[in-house]
């Protein structure tokens, strides 16, 4: 009796400019399998479902505990996370290709850069460095740990935004992680410091406004963050630092 | 505070050089254009319609109060600057600048067919089925035919005649059911996105309100259709007021006023 195999089809693409194609896989099933654990049995023996010698799949990942935010990729139609996603829970032909509103580097690697330069857009981060040693920062009450550590779960893989049906090339939208990040930020006693700031770049063009809220960032977030409430509550601070600004001015 | 200068975009930019773009931090004036937008569809357009609605209601009434309703509405104050800068204008630009966001947007229900998302969609839909609608019904309704305003006894015998074709029917059946759905998901996208209801809770059960007064305004809004096509007032009079030739209630006479005046004093 044959060995137990998989069956693969992955979309693959040599480069950013280069035409993309399907390529079959038959890979033999191990338990417990995830699809980075079957895309590394591809790269151990680089041979596709006709017998033809090719290249392994190149994609990013890190952790394998869903933890790292590399590999979220579209697996059967669905954005997520290829280390998490179990090949026995998997229908198939398990149909893999890249984020679909990223560019390409190369196969299932993508560039996700607009998240950092969106992150970096709304400085989110708290501002503490300095020349001198400015003491202990402020206590952080339970509570206000309890509403943050969610929200710092973040892992940065960009499913939010792949889902999203607002974050597209017209909209050029900010995404629901960014949104969450200044949720985040403005509640940290110290990061509040830039909240005026960070409320002032999120009313530009491709802000919160442009969420139509389709929520499908939080049903798609593997670390369940809140980021309908996220871009609720954002919003309210947003409009409310637009009309104050407004009536100063 | 330190926060180091940032470098160069074109160094920090993304090395593939395309994509989405990143967001134009405190850039454009699209935030106040979506924000009028989400407004004007509670008010004063949710309003309009609601009171459109309640209108419409007594013509279950008959001809005569429906007759009265519309002659109360034309002899409000300033009525016809109420109307251009209450209703065209808003609706105009809720119609216009909503046709802009829906083209901009990318469904994708077919991959991810969740509920929000299906609402996402279809608010989408019912706001191109109401465009085109209210387009006709304006155009046909009070800017060709028989002018209400200055024959308000006409108003039931041309909307019967507008009905009395099926198809005419069938597109009011519709529209009036995707214009109440839009208007009550409208009102529960507005709570969500301007921060009044943040918690999923909250929106839930303003969901159920929401859905609620969704259904209350299209039975109200159907059941009007259907005193306009019942057995009821079938074959109304082309006017019920016919010695109703202007909207002005008649002016006091001179003395009377004084008298008036007078007793008052």
């Amino acid at each position: 009796m044959a060995e137990k195999t998989i069956q693969i089809e992955i979309k693959r693409q040599s480069g950013p400019d280069a035409p993309s194609t399907w390529e079959k896989f038959e890979v033999p099933w191990k338990p417990g399998m995830n699809v980075i654990s079957a895309m590394m049995e591809i790269a151990a023996n680089p041979v596709n479902a006709e017998g033809q010698q090719t290249t392994p799949i190149a994609y990013d990942s890190n952790c394998l505990e869903e933890i790292c935010g590399s590999c979220a990729m579209v697996i059967n139609g669905k954005a997520r996370m290829a280390c998490s996603a179990l090949v026995d829970k998997l229908e198939q032909p398990i149909r893999i290709q890249p984020l679909t509103k990223f560019p390409v580097v190369r196969d299932l690697a993508v560039d996700r850069s607009v998240l950092f330069e969106n992150l970096k857009a709304v400085k989110a981060w708290v501002p503490v460095d300095g020349t001198y040693d400015l003491g202990s920062g402020p206590r952080v009450f339970p509570q206000q740990q309890e509403m943050a550590y969610p929200l710092s779960n973040c892992i940065s893989c960009c499913c939010c935004m792949e889902v999203c049906p607002q974050f597209n090339e017209s909209t050029g939208f900010v995404g629901a992680a960014t949104i969450a990040q200044v949720k985040l930020f403005n509640s940290h006693p110290s990061g509040k410091v830039l909240k005026e700031e960070r409320l002032r770049a999120l009313a530009g063009d491709g802000g919160v406004q442009e969420c139509g809220f389709a929520q499908n960032c939080v049903q798609a977030c593997p670390k369940q963050l809140p980021l309908t409430e996220a871009i609720s509550d954002v919003t309210r601070d947003v409009t409310l630092q637009v009309v104050k600004d407004f009536l100063r001015a | 505070m330190a926060t180091a200068a940032r470098p160069d975009a074109s160094q920090t930019s993304s090395p593939v050089g395309r994509g989405v773009e990143p967001l134009r931090a405190g850039k454009g004036n699209s935030f106040l254009l979506r924000k009028l937008h989400s407004l004007s569809g509670i008010v004063p357009i949710g309003a309009f319609l609601i009171e459109h609605l309640l209108s419409n209601f007594e013509a279950l009434k008959g001809p005569l109060a429906y007759a009265e309703q519309v002659k109360f509405l034309n002899s409000l104050p300033l009525v016809r600057v109420l109307e251009v800068c209450l209703i065209f204008i808003p609706l105009a630009y809720h119609a216009l600048y909503g046709v802009y966001i829906a083209l901009r947007g990318k469904a994708n229900v077919i991959y991810y067919p969740w509920s929000g998302n299906w609402m996402y969609m279809m608010q989408r839909w019912t706001g191109y089925i109401a465009f085109v609608y209210i387009l006709q019904h304006v155009i046909r309704q009070r800017f060709m035919g028989v002018s209400l305003p200055e024959h308000p006894g006409a108003a039931f015998h041309k909307v019967q005649m507008e009905l009395s074709n099926p198809w005419m029917l069938a597109v009011y059946v519709i529209a009036m059911i995707a214009v109440c759905w839009h208007f009550s998901y409208g009102i529960w996208l507005f709570a969500a996105k301007w921060g009044i209801t943040p918690g999923a809770n909250a929106r839930r059960r303003f969901g159920y309100v929401c859905a609620l007064l969704g259904v209350v305004l299209a039975i109200m809004g159907l059941a009007s259709i259907y005193a306009f096509v019942g057995p009821e007032y079938r074959n109304a009079p082309a006017d019920v007021m016919p010695a109703q030739t202007h909207l002005t209630a008649p002016a006091w006479h001179g003395t009377e006023f004084l008298r008036a005046r007078k007793l008052r004093v």
